[in-house]
């Protein structure tokens, strides 16, 4: 029993509780303020993401820089607990256009080596203002009209997917 | 204990105790929070479960006021009275009972008075496949706007956010 004891609670029962509780702190706080943890849900970022794969949105991403083409990133709706995912593809203040399906970026095709299929999407050109994103997934194989993308104020990312 | 000890404890229960107090909902958020909880569960029930289909959309009617407008973006014409919505919730019935509703990040502020209630949230629809089982998710931002009235709060306006312009 004191064995059993030893092995449970360690030689210093008292740090050991110590230990406990800061490691749960720390787990807390980390988890639900810096990694947030999101399973993903559709097949809009097919196939960089599957269905049903569980991330981690890094929070603390954007305190040095700001948002950069490319990055995959979580975009609140009414809160944190369910985000779109989505990758950006325009920064603010640029133009953005999708012509049979290739990304003009101020008139000029984006290179897109993530995107697998595509259909010939159409979107006329928008201007982003300079506290806008223009996000889209990477799955174009589906239909336009079946898929979320467009513009997203800047205050709506929380952050950056982990991997 | 001495004198410091006893004012350091004295003020960490302080502090605790406001953060508690800001924190803690007041008693009509309480109410609205319950009363969108009890919306969700009705319109989640399906006829087996329960009421028949008519009596089904009475129930969640009663959740609306008379004078309803329910904008669902997207170019939608807007859904304009109570019974309206509910002789469309009941013709809906059958489709309904695919779906499961979720009220996520719900957020109320309360107007001068507490009569009146603007509330965010995000509407999660989840779907189950008839063949395989297999769950798709759709989710939606919403504005509500509600009212007390008589004691009890009504949804007065229902308009979907744009997330993605």
């Amino acid at each position: 029993m004191t064995d059993l004891r030893r092995i449970v609670f360690g030689s210093h029962p008292r740090r050991t509780a110590v230990r406990i509780l800061v490691l749960a702190a720390i787990s807390f706080v980390t988890f639900r303020w810096v990694l947030i943890p999101v399973r993903t849900q559709g097949i809009s970022m097919q196939p960089t993401y599957e269905s049903g794969v569980l991330e981690f949105v890094n929070r603390l991403a954007y305190i040095r820089r700001p948002p950069g083409r490319g990055d995959v990133v979580a975009i609140r709706l009414a809160g944190p607990h369910v985000v779109y995912v989505k990758r950006i593809i325009a920064l603010p203040g640029e133009r953005v256009q999708i012509v049979h399906g290739q990304v003009l970026i101020n008139g000029a095709p984006l290179d897109e080596p993530y995107v697998r299929n595509r259909r010939p999407w159409d979107v006329p050109e928008v201007a982003l203002t300079h506290a806008e994103y223009y996000v889209i997934g990477d799955n174009r194989g589906m239909r336009a009209s079946d898929h979320d993308f467009g513009r997203v104020e800047a205050t709506r990312i929380l952050g950056r997917i982990m991997f | 204990m001495s004198t410091r000890s006893r004012l350091g404890a004295v003020a960490v229960v302080a502090v605790c105790a406001f953060v508690a107090w800001r924190a803690w909902p007041s008693n009509d958020e309480q109410v609205i929070r319950r009363r969108l909880d009890a919306l969700t569960a009705d319109l989640n029930m399906t006829v087996a479960q329960g009421s028949s289909t008519l009596a089904r959309a009475a129930d969640i009617g009663s959740y609306f006021a008379d004078d309803v407008v329910v904008d669902l973006g997207e170019g939608a014409a807007p859904i304009v009275g109570r019974a309206t919505l509910v002789g469309m919730a009941s013709r809906l019935e059958r489709r309904t009972s695919a779906f499961r509703l979720r009220f996520d990040d719900v957020g109320i502020r309360l107007g001068p008075g507490a009569t009146t209630a603007d509330v965010t949230l995000t509407a999660s629809f989840v779907q189950r496949n008839g063949v395989d089982g297999a769950e798709s998710m759709d989710a939606r931002e919403f504005t509500l706007a509600l009212v007390k009235a008589s004691g009890v709060w009504r949804i007065t306006r229902v308009a979907a956010v744009d997330t993605l312009k």
